[in-house]
């Protein structure tokens, strides 16, 4: 492969900077792609996405997390605990956090259901914020959370592609974070949402002996020869997620 | 009064990992403690090794007790896989507690990440105290697939094993396929080697 090739190639790919995840990816994730980050409560999909905001921050790549989920003070709370985390990447501007559901209330909309406008509204906020920012990563936690507030599966449908399309045509690679409940087989809480995304990343977990093994697995990925193997997961305060060959054998 | 036993148990152990890769010792339960103390002695003195010490018999705060020199030794980190198990919660910077021994993979991780740290032209060097005690944690099945692992993993690091295995009925037929994963092995007897 000529030089100038690979570097296209390589520029072309959305390193999420943690190392085994990119190997699984094949270097990374495709740019512009929207990835849906799915596990239950305690599954690790927060600090994953955080992570990849922090690593692309520290690369150059400017970015946003949107919560709807939980406030901002807790969720900075929580990752205060990462020695990955680092307060100066907010305070550059280089990490944006912002609380979804003070911007609805800004923008006066019902907080608990949107309408039609409303879902256009905020599609609109979204976009203006991550243009004028210029990011080149977003971070929605949750997906779900924002779907319960879409009336209909048309609505989440429309909003997802719309948000996804606007967002590729930036070169913005985007996580939606999804959340199901335990040990259950399935990526979304509508069924739509994966249907939506480029990528499917599904955080579980199982039993051995009693105790819950977290586990990864990189279930679609468009545009990218990635593995499908299930890993295991570990979160550390110092070293974040990591990945590891899961051991074959069942108990 | 020097310990034979114990002289001869360093002696064996020096000569084994200069020439292999991974070492596994088979060894009663008699001799456990002479072992301990062959291999603590035999770490101190290399002080420009680098070692990484997993234990799954002992706490760790029970090795340092009794054997407080080590817990002074500048190369040597330990991951104890049993105390947190066991709601024995104590942090040391010198030492990585797991969850648990059945947390496998995540012990792969934290060896692999401990030696990541060290220089590179080090000489390296992984304890495993014990793959016995791990079966009593783990079926015999996914312990095995854990060691070649890490025996492969750490081979192409250019780091030595040594796998203690304390032989115990019942559990010869498990021990004997993971101990010959090893490049050698050395049978402790009572007073012989």
């Amino acid at each position: 492969m000529q030089k100038e090739e690979r570097l296209t190639i390589e520029e072309g790919l959305c390193k999420t900077g943690i190392e085994q995840l990119d190997i699984m990816l094949g270097g990374g994730i495709p740019t512009g792609s929207t990835v849906l980050v799915v596990g239950s409560s305690g599954s690790g999909k927060t600090t994953l996405c955080m992570q990849f905001l922090i690593n692309g921050a520290i690369q150059g790549e400017r970015g946003v997390f949107f919560t709807i989920t939980e406030p901002l003070f807790k969720l900075t709370k929580n990752m205060e605990g990462f020695n990955f985390y680092d307060k100066k990447l907010i305070e550059s501007g280089m990490l944006n956090l912002i609380d979804l559901r003070i911007i609805s209330e800004r923008l006066g909309l019902d907080t608990e259901k949107y309408t039609v406008e409303d879902a256009s509204a905020l599609l609109d906020i979204l976009r203006d914020i991550a243009e004028e920012l210029n990011v080149k990563r977003l971070v929605i936690d949750s997906i779900t959370a924002l779907c319960y507030r879409l009336q209909t599966p048309e609505m989440i449908r429309d909003f997802i592609f719309k948000l996804g399309s606007s967002l590729a045509a930036m070169k913005c690679t985007t996580l939606l974070t999804s959340e199901v409940p335990p040990m259950t087989f399935k990526y979304s809480q509508y069924g739509i949402e994966e249907f939506i995304s480029d990528g499917i990343m599904f955080l579980g977990d199982f039993e051995r002996k009693g105790d819950l093994i977290r586990t990864f697995q990189l279930v679609k990925m468009r545009g990218a020869a990635h593995s499908r193997t299930k890993s295991a997961m570990s979160i550390t305060a110092k070293n974040g997620v990591e990945l590891a060959p899961l051991l074959k054998s069942r108990e | 009064m020097p310990n034979v036993l114990i002289d001869g148990l360093k002696e064996r152990i020096s000569n084994a990992i200069k020439v292999n890769q991974s070492i596994g010792i088979l060894l009663p339960g008699s001799n456990y403690y002479d072992l301990l103390q062959a291999l603590f002695e035999h770490i101190q003195v290399n002080s420009s090794d680098a070692w990484v010490y997993v234990t799954v018999s002992k706490p760790y705060d029970t090795l340092i007790k009794q054997y407080d020199y080590i817990s002074e030794a500048k190369n040597v980190k330990f991951i104890d896989c049993i105390s947190r198990a066991a709601g024995i919660l104590r942090t040391d910077d010198n030492c990585i507690y797991l969850e648990s021994p059945t947390m496998l993979e995540i012990l792969g991780l934290e060896i692999m990440n401990t030696f990541r740290e060290i220089d590179e032209n080090t000489d390296k060097y992984l304890v495993i105290d014990s793959l016995s005690n791990l079966i009593i944690y783990n079926d015999a099945d996914i312990v095995t697939e854990f060691f070649y692992h890490i025996v492969n993993r750490t081979r192409a690091k250019d780091i030595h094993t040594i796998s203690l295995a304390i032989e115990e009925e019942g559990l010869e037929k498990h021990l004997n396929r993971l101990i010959y994963l090893n490049d050698k092995i050395l049978k402790v007897r009572d007073s012989f080697i």
